[in-house]
């Protein structure tokens, strides 16, 4: 029982893992590994060149760019944002707080593209197609209820009386809030704000209604497979699935199932 | 007071109220507009018609049941493994939890490596004898289904995984020594302490899945192609290439209908009060 337990999870393991050293080979193998009728799943030779050439096409470094600016406004604005609405949700009486997370959990099940297409028509007039500014705009309505809901229940965790005792001892309300709750909340908000950075890194309905020209990363590895280019399509893509995993990994402590399963996707 | 305290909502209020009940009051409006601005159902009508449509209707669910069956199976079979806490079990989870951070679109590129006529699956398939030709995973329409189903699978399964664990974990103890005291085996403790008790989380994970599921965009559009149409990559069609916003939002429509619809009833047997808690 407990060898057959043992196997599954090492096929559970080599399931989840397999497919991205495959990609990692990819981008390290010689042609001729690759493109054949019988790919060799072992590497056998090594080459740098799909590398070069990813960056030397000069391809890849503005939407590197458009991609980490656009995801650090969308973290930066959401919690700038959803900040004061978790502190004014988790003083609440607890029916009024679920009626209106339950609200805000509702916005995150419309299909995003019944929401692309009205924000697409109306960017359109408004000059804000191909911009990071309508880019960002559009991923915080996807991210804000989720940044939302991680702050309320990280403010929840600051008792009252915590708060009171500052007051006592002669912070003012700014200070009571920057000094105290801020700090004490700051584990949660460095969460949401991750979150919130991975959402908008990977995001693709969107940034595909919203781009005519400049590409984000997920467009940039999109148009490589488009294009049929193995090696350019596994270095980018690797490139783009590094940071995710370094950041995903930080957050892995943090997460905890059911309230931050509509977070994830 | 009670006004002034309420205050910190409103910035995330309007701005969902400006970014996305509008939208989708838009969409709705597209929907149902005609050319002189009046009320006209010709837009349904049309792509009613579409024999396009209809597949992306098939596809949708296809994928859905297909992709939620198999990430059920294998979500529940590894929270019950790990559940049992064996030795390196944070190692584990942190291997499993490895494809949930993995971005869409890279998911599908990788699986179109491993899924196409040369890929890695038909290499792996021919060198074991189990098949003599290769297969096209991602070329007849059954199969693709199944394909995007399967990697979306690879995808969500740990998030299934999280949310389960997470609710057999909530299980208190106690209850299974009582049932081993009485002499239940592990399968009667299975069905009849572990599965009622995990149905909250099972209800969270089914409803927060399969709305995913009815919304899959960037993975048969990359994995298949443009060709292999569900419901948001038809929306998004008759908009982009066809330039027609109209049938682009009555099919948007009918999604949002469709992801109400399922969410609704399934609320509706299994009791609301199962996700609220």
């Amino acid at each position: 029982m407990k060898a057959l337990r043992l196997a599954s999870l090492a096929l559970a393991i080599a399931w989840a893992t397999g497919p991205l050293y495959l990609l990692l080979k990819i981008s390290l193998s010689p042609p001729a590994e690759v493109m054949t009728a019988h790919p060799t799943l072992l590497p056998h030779g090594l080459t740098l060149e799909h590398w070069r050439r990813l960056f030397a096409a000069g391809q890849v470094a503005a939407p590197l760019v458009k991609s980490l600016l656009t995801a650090s406004l969308v973290a930066l604005a959401a919690l700038l944002l959803a900040a004061p609405a978790a502190y004014t949700l988790a003083r609440l009486p607890a029916r009024w707080r679920y009626a209106i997370l339950l609200g805000l959990f509702a916005c995150r099940m419309l299909p995003e593209v019944s929401l692309a297409l009205p924000i697409a028509v109306t960017f359109l007039r408004w000059g804000l197609l191909d911009t990071i500014a309508g880019l960002a705009l559009s991923h915080l309505t996807l991210v804000l209820p989720v940044a939302a809901w991680v702050l309320t229940t990280s403010f929840l965790t600051i008792p009252r009386q915590i708060e009171e005792a500052a007051a006592i001892d002669g912070c003012s309300p700014w200070q009571t809030l920057w000094r105290v709750t801020l700090r004490l909340a700051t584990p949660g908000l460095v969460v949401a704000g991750l979150l919130a950075w991975l959402f908008s890194w990977e995001e693709f309905v969107l940034a595909t209604y919203l781009t005519l020209g400049a590409k984000t990363m997920p467009l940039q590895v999109y148009y490589y497979l488009y294009q049929g280019n193995w090696f350019l399509t596994a270095a980018c893509a690797v490139l783009m699935t590094a940071p995710v995993l370094i950041l995903s990994a930080l957050l892995q402590r943090h997460l905890r199932g059911a309230p931050l399963a509509g977070a994830i996707r | 007071m009670r006004l002034r305290s309420l205050l910190g909502l409103a910035p995330i209020a309007l701005y969902l109220a400006g970014l996305t009940l509008v939208p989708v009051a838009s969409t709705l409006w597209l929907s149902v507009a005609g050319p002189d601005g009046g009320f006209t159902l010709e837009h349904f009508r049309k792509i009613a018609a579409h024999y396009q449509f209809g597949e992306a209707v098939v596809n949708t669910l296809g994928i859905t049941a297909v992709g939620l069956s198999l990430e059920l199976a294998l979500g529940l079979a590894l929270a019950l493994i790990l559940a049992t806490r064996p030795r390196g079990r944070a190692a584990f989870q942190v291997l499993l939890l490895i494809p949930l951070g993995v971005p869409t679109v890279v998911a599908a590129a990788v699986m179109r490596s491993i899924l196409g006529t040369v890929g890695y699956l038909n290499e792996a398939l021919l060198r074991l004898h189990l098949i003599h030709l290769p297969v096209d995973w991602v070329g007849e329409r059954t199969l693709a289904i199944c394909s995007v189903a399967v990697a979306d699978a690879w995808k969500v399964t740990p998030l299934m995984l999280l949310i389960l664990l997470a609710g057999l974990e909530a299980i208190p103890g106690e209850l299974y020594e009582a049932a081993r005291t009485d002499g239940a085996s592990r399968w009667r403790q299975f069905a009849a302490i572990s599965l009622p008790l995990l149905k909250p989380a099972l209800s969270m994970a089914l409803i927060v899945r399969g709305v995913d599921a009815f919304r899959i965009f960037a993975l048969p559009l990359a994995l298949v192609g443009q060709s292999f149409p569900v419901l948001s990559t038809y929306a998004y069609l008759e908009y982009l290439e066809y330039g027609n916003p109209h049938t682009a939002a009555a099919s948007s429509v009918i999604l949002l209908a469709m992801i109400l619809l399922a969410v609704g009833s399934y609320l509706r047997l299994a009791g609301p009060e199962e996700l609220l808690r």
